[in-house]
């Protein structure tokens, strides 16, 4: 890793002359650093959309995965080892990135400079404040049981009816996350003006913050359970 | 450079392998006994050489504090890991130890990966004396489950014992390998390894591509302490129980009686997975025999709890692979473990079809290195391995929690970047702690390494480093970081807490070539100077002989000449040569030996006529 690596677009980092090939060289065939300014959509050549379709995707994956993969490269040269090592790990985190539909959300946003976490985590959205400040109780109440060793049938109970509940909110936030994706994609496809497509994100930024602290809830009450 | 070979580095037994050429097919190397099989056991002679394999497994019987098994249980682990092995296992741990365990085998202490170095150099050996040619690289195979400090143990093992570590295989992988090209199997394979140290269960994707085949492993679980090793200890437990109730005699486990009670468990563990019943006889020190009649029910009632406990791994690694049993098509069970009949059952059972066992269960996994090793050597022909990290990668964040950057199950080679900065003016280091586990709290996690960042003092806020954290294709962590501001890289220096560091496996190769036999090539060379200058001085001599008149002047230039390019040859070390050269001047001299042989058969005739005159 601590190879330096010369970054060069459209310049071979080895024979200096330019080059039209993403991945390998078009004049000498060594392999090629990610271009600056690359991103994750990019490397699978797909617009920054939040539709993906799956099997092109896996399909582009395991292409790419055959040219980059370090065991092509065991018998080559340091800087191509180092070249392909990085290259393969960038398609790897590509990959577990876009194949998942809220890691996308959050790479999609962050690349485009819009991913702006809670303030304060810990801050329950406004409508759901009641039920949590109930749930946070009941949490406190198992544990101070679980420590005493007193009864905690029933607060199990109330709690696994609680943890349903948000189990469900956390489905209302993915389908609503869903719903804003498509919006989004629209946007993209209507080549809407920037002003549009920062409405959509603010949106998208908003359910994410939402549902990890959703998702906490869950956790929190799942541990506790266990 | 030397041959490629694939080594299996098993807790109880390893093996080296290759690819035949001709065949295309993998193979394992038999030892000077013949046998495939190398036990993983190292004996330190009174004159202070290394003994490795059967001798040395012999040893443990006679010389206990000498010798030492199931060395793979300690690689890249401290001290306080193995407080619950140190009561099963003859480890004698010196007291001093640290960060890493040293053990000590009579008067000298060793590192858990030096005593593996010795079992590689070992098999290195085998496969150098099979080709004939030197052995310099391997692919050697770790459990998937091991962490990485584990790995980098085994690494550090391989360069010991002067070899190139091209790659780490993780043992289920390497299995699905030889099944593979064995079988041409296709869909979803679910690999259940259990070995004699050490469980497993990867579940794969076999996939055919116009460019060839694709083994991408989609999860893996498993448990680093489960194996064969705690069947025997369970068996043991329950005998030494036995004998204190009938005999009030205690087993101490560093007794040459406990370490010849426990071969003769393994007897009858072996023959319980043949036949319904084995009668166990042991001579007791009070002169008494204990005897008792083992049936395969109580058996299997017995090792319960260690088949119960691979199937949790088996659960969680099908969850993550998110597919049920039914929808694995196939099942491999790797490992001697795997032999016993409750173990297959239980697997047939869960996944509802018959489990593949035509390979060799203790060959299988060095004929998968074997595959990998040839695909690194050649390049990716028409295989490629996809395989997963076992473990979630963490950072410790504040109050001692872990952010999870690289997740379980992540395909490797797989990076995440961190951006550090700093919290008051003028801070000059950020401490980072990196640790791989699945639990929330850096305590509960395994750590792997500690460094400081180190920052030009600036106003709080404004340094900005980023920091990347790669797992590299052996699933071996690789620290680097980056000024964003100045695009500088930083140097790190990553102090692993469980492993050596540079100097110690500096100290250690340095101390490797006290035990070291000397190099093959060197060994060669010795041997080829050796016999060119016997066969210089005897043809310098013989054409000094009056007789040698008889030869024609062609085939006096002929000896001239090939003395002439022998002796050139042996100033060089290119041993094949002078061997090749060797071979020419025997031949060249073939009429001369035979003129003088003559000779000295005319004047031993003559002599006695004389003598009998």
């Amino acid at each position: 890793m601590s190879t330096p690596l010369p970054i060069a677009p459209l310049v071979c980092w080895s024979c200096h002359e330019r080059t039209i090939g993403t991945h390998f060289c078009s004049s000498c065939g060594k392999i090629q650093q990610v271009p600056e300014h690359s991103d994750y959509f990019a490397m699978f050549d797909l617009p920054r959309k939040l539709w993906v379709d799956m099997g092109m995707l896996e399909q582009k994956f395991l292409q790419l995965s055959w040219k980059l993969h370090p065991d092509n490269f065991t018998n080559a040269t340091p800087e191509e080892r180092a070249i392909s090592l990085r290259r393969s790990s960038e398609l790897n985190d590509a990959h577990r990135t876009l194949r998942d539909p809220v890691a996308r959300v959050e790479y999609l946003l962050a690349i485009e400079g819009a991913r702006v976490e809670g303030k304060n985590k810990q801050q329950a959205p406004p409508e759901l404040l009641e039920e949590v400040f109930e749930l946070n109780e009941s949490l406190d109440e198992l544990r101070e049981a679980k420590a005493s060793g007193g009864d905690t049938a029933a607060l199990k109970q109330s709690l696994g009816t609680a943890e349903k509940n948000f189990q469900g909110k956390l489905a209302e936030v993915d389908s609503e996350l869903q719903g804003v994706a498509k919006e989004w994609d629209k946007a993209m496809d209507a080549k809407a003006d920037a002003a549009a497509r920062k409405g959509v994100m603010a949106q998208l930024n908003e359910l994410l913050n939402r549902r990890s602290y959703v998702r906490n809830l869950v956790v929190n009450v799942q541990k506790e359970l266990a | 450079m030397g041959r490629i070979v694939g080594i299996d580095l098993g807790t109880t037994n390893s093996l080296v392998a290759y690819v035949d050429a001709q065949t295309a097919q993998p193979k394992c190397i038999p030892g000077p006994l013949g046998r495939t099989l190398c036990p993983s056991v190292v004996s330190l002679d009174a004159d202070g050489s290394i003994i490795v394999g059967e001798p040395a497994q012999r040893r443990l019987l006679t010389q206990p504090e000498r010798s030492i098994y199931s060395v793979k249980r300690l690689m890249g682990r401290g001290p306080a890991d193995v407080q619950a092995e140190l009561k099963l296992f003859p480890f004698r741990v010196d007291p001093s130890s640290q960060n890493i365990i040293r053990v000590q085998l009579g008067e000298k202490i060793f590192a858990p990966p030096e005593i593996s170095s010795f079992i590689l150099r070992e098999l290195k050996n085998w496969a150098e004396a099979y080709f004939g040619e030197t052995v310099d690289r391997a692919v050697i195979t770790v459990p998937a489950y091991f962490n990485d400090a584990q790995r980098q143990a085994t690494k550090d093992a391989g360069k010991l014992a002067g070899l190139e570590v091209l790659r780490l295989v993780n043992e289920p992988t390497a299995a699905a390998l030889a099944y593979g090209l064995h079988e041409k199997q296709r869909g979803t394979v679910a690999v259940y390894d259990l070995g004699g140290g050490t469980f497993d269960i990867s579940v794969l994707k076999l996939i055919s591509t116009n460019e060839g085949d694709i083994f991408q492993v989609l999860s893996t679980n498993g448990d680093t302490h489960l194996g064969g090793d705690d069947i025997d200890h369970l068996l043991q437990a329950f005998v030494h129980e036995q004998i204190l109730q009938k005999d009030q005699i205690d087993f101490s486990p560093h007794g040459e009686l406990a370490q010849e009670l426990r071969k003769e468990l393994i007897v009858v563990k072996h023959k319980l997975s043949e036949t319904d019943k084995v009668l166990l006889r042991f001579a007791l020190p009070n002169g008494r025999v204990f005897e008792h009649e083992f049936t395969r029910g109580s058996f299997e009632a017995l090792i319960r709890p260690v088949v119960d406990r691979t199937m949790a791994p088996v659960r969680q690694a099908l969850e993550d692979a998110q597919l049920s049993p039914k929808q694995i098509d196939e099942v491999v069970l790797v490992g001697g473990t795997t032999r016993t009949p409750v173990i297959r059952r239980t697997v047939e059972e869960y996944f509802g079809r018959k489990p593949h066992t035509e390979l060799n269960p203790d060959e299988v996994v060095a004929l998968g290195a074997a595959v990998q090793a040839n695909i690194l050597d050649r390049g990716v022909e028409n295989m490629l391995l996809l395989d997963v990290t076992p473990l979630s990668l963490g950072i410790e964040t504040y109050g001692g929690a872990v952010a999870k950057i690289i997740p379980r199950n992540s395909t490797i080679p797989a990076s995440a970047q961190e951006l550090y900065t700093t919290g008051v003016d003028n801070q000059t280091g950020i401490e980072v702690h990196v640790l791989q586990g699945e639990r929330e709290l850096a305590k509960d996690c395994r750590s792997l390494a500690r460094f400081t960042l180190r920052i030009p003092p600036a106003p709080a806020g404004m340094p900005r480093v980023e920091v990347k954290f790669l797992i590299d294709a052996n699933g071996i962590l690789q620290v680097a970081a980056r000024d964003v501001r100045t695009e500088q890289e930083h140097s790190i220096e990553v102090q692993p807490s469980y492993g050596l560091n540079d100097a110690d496996i500096e100290r250690m190769l340095e101390e490797s070539i006290e035990y070291a036999e000397q190099d093959f090539a060197e060994r060669q060379l010795i041997e080829a100077r050796t016999d060119s200058e016997s066969i210089l001085a005897a043809t310098a001599k013989a054409m000094a002989n009056r007789r040698a008149a008889e030869l024609s002047e062609p085939e006096r230039m002929k000896i001239e000449q090939g003395v002439a390019v022998l002796k050139e040859a042996v100033v060089g070390s290119d041993y094949k040569l002078i061997r090749r050269r060797v071979d020419e001047l025997n031949h060249a001299t073939e009429h001369l030996a035979e003129i003088l042989m003559n000779t000295a058969v005319q004047t031993a005739l003559e002599g006695k006529k004389l003598a009998e005159v």
